[in-house]
């Protein structure tokens, strides 16, 4: 998007800036105090930090009581997103290719629902998940929160995935299969490295959006054996009784950083999702 | 290709499987449950039968009479209370001659009972007598029941006589477990506190859609098409960072903002203002902050995808009117607005259907206060189902609520599917055979 001429040289887009800067001003200023609070020391009523400290982070290496150990609520984190992620991956790449070039029966019947289901909020679902999986013993699990979520990123997975294999040329398939190649071995070793793009742009999304995710932890596994990052976060916020928003915000760095680069490293992957594919 | 066709199936498997287990069976089961009364009361798998002195209240207003035989108890002459007297260390005569002459009697009152008693051969004293007929005490109040059958048997033992119809009643009284009921539907259509949610979730839509997802992201994707290359690409970055910042740490920069120990705070404060909540004190304000925070995140995406739709129009067209002497505001009312008609269609439809599911952020920011003033109508079936302060979830109410949002979203996905996608579904892709 960077590389945008302008549309116009003739006008000036100063006025504009400031007026962009001035409604942008929230947004900045929540950052950079984000920033800005963790590493330093605020009387009660200053709005500038008067001095350094790394106090607000103390809970990297102390654990408050009544509350789960940071380091196993980062491992939660960081397992269920990584699973949600491979098993978003494994089973929409396989799916996008079926559905792309395969002939199995009901195909249009499955596009279609995929289709639909893409756009469907499956959150107004959790109240019958949450029955479920209560009754088949998986609530309060990590597996059962991946299974979840994994099926409701699928959608959006295979959608996506399927475009990719389409633009695909067919000669490739072809070459594989004269060669004698079984059409297995054909989509592993040829197709597949041809729609890497898809894969690291569905991996990303899939990766942050595992690891952002709170609505599903919070319902399904809100036990502190199996808490995340954002059920953890949120249960500090809750607690109205000792607030300190300082630590809150360590925590909550401490819980974007990965984000943050993940972004910045990756960012045109991920504009493909963020421009038609995922809600909010 | 007979193989290909077997490894497509394959294949496809996984990803039908996971979607029939989480997505079609979740549809289905809200729609069962939506039918049910069931709440952390009853439980979520079958219950057992017991008399309890609740179920009683209950049954007191169908029928007293039998309301008031069943929390009485009743004496049995069975072969557990004949050992039982046996055990006692009395004349064993006495146990003798219960088994012989009363066994399988059943005495409605203690004094029956005891007068029974006290006729026996042995003549057993007053003292003796009690404690004899205190082994045959058969309550049937606070037994549990696995089954009907054994419900009714037990019944009978005790020499209740009630007809098949009252034995239902008892049955459907005494019934811990959940039952089949459309209740759930009549509470939502006669209740005003859900009329009240209603009337927010419009209105939360309506603000957020217009004001900020499809309102203000037009307006950012216009100011940076105007943009240089370099600033454009910063201010889209900024605008995404809420899309890209878990919830969690998104709101609670927003609380530290809006707190009574928050930013505003602290800058009224300079000017003399005492600190207070600014998200919570009035449902003014809390609207406020709910409709900035939900929008802040949905203008994103409409930026996104006005962006790239304008960057679609050709260069010239600018060009041409910029010989002709148009102004910007010219440029933007006759050559981008009028291209932009299918991008705020889509938006405007995609939106919605988000917006009246999404409630994270505002559980997460007023958890639907001040009063019940921010409270949406997924955010109402989160609280009745599953966060309930009275703490007793209504499963089945919730379901119920739930089942309407998935009806709309059916619907309103259907309808997206023919409007949007219609093109993309007839195209034939690449396919063998």
């Amino acid at each position: 998007m960077a590389e945008r001429s302008q549309p116009s040289a003739n006008y000036s887009s100063w006025p504009v800036m400031a007026a962009l800067t001035i409604v942008s001003l929230p947004l900045l200023l929540m950052y950079v105090y984000l920033f800005l609070d963790t590493v330093t020391i605020k009387q009660q009523d200053a709005l500038l930090p008067s001095g350094l400290t790394l106090d607000h982070w103390r809970f990297l290496w102390q654990t408050t009581p009544g509350k789960a150990n940071i380091w196993q609520v980062t491992v939660n984190t960081l397992l269920f997103a990584a699973s949600t992620t491979s098993v978003v991956l494994i089973v929409s790449s396989m799916a996008g290719y079926v559905l792309s070039r395969l002939n199995v029966p009901a195909r249009g019947f499955f596009l279609a629902g995929v289709m639909v289901l893409h756009a469907f909020p499956s959150v107004t679902l959790i109240i019958a998940i949450f029955i479920v999986l209560q009754m088949i013993g998986l609530y309060n699990s990590l597996i059962g929160v991946i299974l979840v979520k994994a099926a409701i990123d699928l959608p959006l997975g295979i959608w996506l995935m399927k475009g990719f294999y389409d633009t695909v040329p067919w000669e490739i398939e072809m070459a594989g299969v004269v060669d004698g190649a079984s059409r297995f071995r054909v989509w592993r070793s040829l197709v597949l490295p041809q729609v890497k793009p898809g894969i690291m742009a569905l991996g990303l999304f899939s990766f942050l959006s595992g690891w952002g995710e709170f609505i599903l932890p919070q319902v399904l596994a809100p036990g502190n054996q199996v808490q995340v990052l954002s059920v953890y976060l949120a249960g500090f916020l809750a607690d109205d009784n000792n607030y300190d928003f300082n630590m809150f915000k360590a925590v909550g760095l401490f819980y974007l950083i990965p984000v943050l680069i993940a972004y910045a490293l990756f960012n045109k992957y991920l504009m493909n999702i963020y421009g038609g594919g995922s809600k909010g | 290709m007979k193989s290909s066709r077997t490894l497509g199936l394959v294949m496809i498997a996984p990803a039908a499987i996971m979607i029939v287990l989480f997505f079609l069976m979740p549809v289905v089961l809200t729609a069962v449950f939506s039918m049910t009364n069931m709440t952390t009361a009853t439980g979520i798998s079958g219950g057992v039968y017991q008399i309890a002195p609740n179920s009683l209240i209950t049954l007191k207003s169908v029928m007293p009479e039998i309301a008031a035989e069943l929390a009485e108890p009743r004496y049995t002459i069975d072969e557990a209370g004949l050992k039982a007297v046996e055990s006692l260390g009395l004349a064993p005569a006495i146990a003798a001659e219960l088994r012989a002459k009363h066994a399988g009697e059943v005495f409605a009152t203690r004094r029956e009972a005891e007068r029974m008693i006290k006729d026996l051969a042995e003549r057993p004293s007053t003292r003796e007598v009690k404690q004899i007929s205190e082994q045959f005490n058969r309550s049937v109040l606070n037994t549990r029941f696995d089954s009907k059958e054994q419900l009714f048997s037990s019944l009978d033992g005790l020499g209740f006589k009630l007809t098949p119809e009252q034995k239902e009643t008892v049955a459907k009284t005494t019934y811990t477990g959940w039952t089949w009921t459309t209740d759930n539907f009549s509470r939502m259509t006669r209740s005003p506190d859900m009329a009240r949610v209603l009337f927010n979730t419009v209105l939360y839509v309506a603000l957020v859609l217009m004001l900020f997802n499809v309102g203000y992201a037009l307006l950012l994707a216009i100011w940076t098409h105007y943009m240089p290359a370099t600033p454009a690409s910063i201010f889209r970055g900024i605008w995404l960072l809420p899309r890209i910042t878990p919830v969690v740490i998104y709101v609670m920069l927003w609380k530290w903002l809006a707190w009574d120990s928050g930013f505003i705070s602290i800058l009224m404060g300079k000017f003399g203002y005492p600190p207070k909540n600014y998200l919570l004190d009035t449902a003014y304000n809390a609207w406020f902050f709910v409709v900035l925070i939900n929008g802040f995140i949905g203008a994103s995406m409409g930026m996104l995808v006005f962006s790239s739709a304008m960057q679609a129009i050709p260069k010239s067209q600018f060009y041409a009117s910029e010989v002709d002497g148009a102004s910007r505001w010219q440029q933007i009312r006759y050559i981008i607005l009028p291209q932009m008609r299918w991008p705020i269609l889509f938006v405007t439809c995609y939106q919605t259907l988000s917006l009246l599911a999404s409630f994270n952020e505002i559980l997460l920011a007023t958890n639907g206060g001040p009063g019940n003033a921010t409270e949406v109508w997924a955010l109402s079936a989160y609280h009745t189902a599953l966060r309930n302060y009275a703490g007793n979830l209504e499963y089945g109410l919730g379901a119920a609520m739930a089942l309407v949002l998935v009806v709309i979203g059916v619907m309103l996905s259907l309808l997206y599917l023919r409007v949007f996608n219609y093109r993309t579904l007839v195209a034939k892709p690449l396919i063998e055979d």
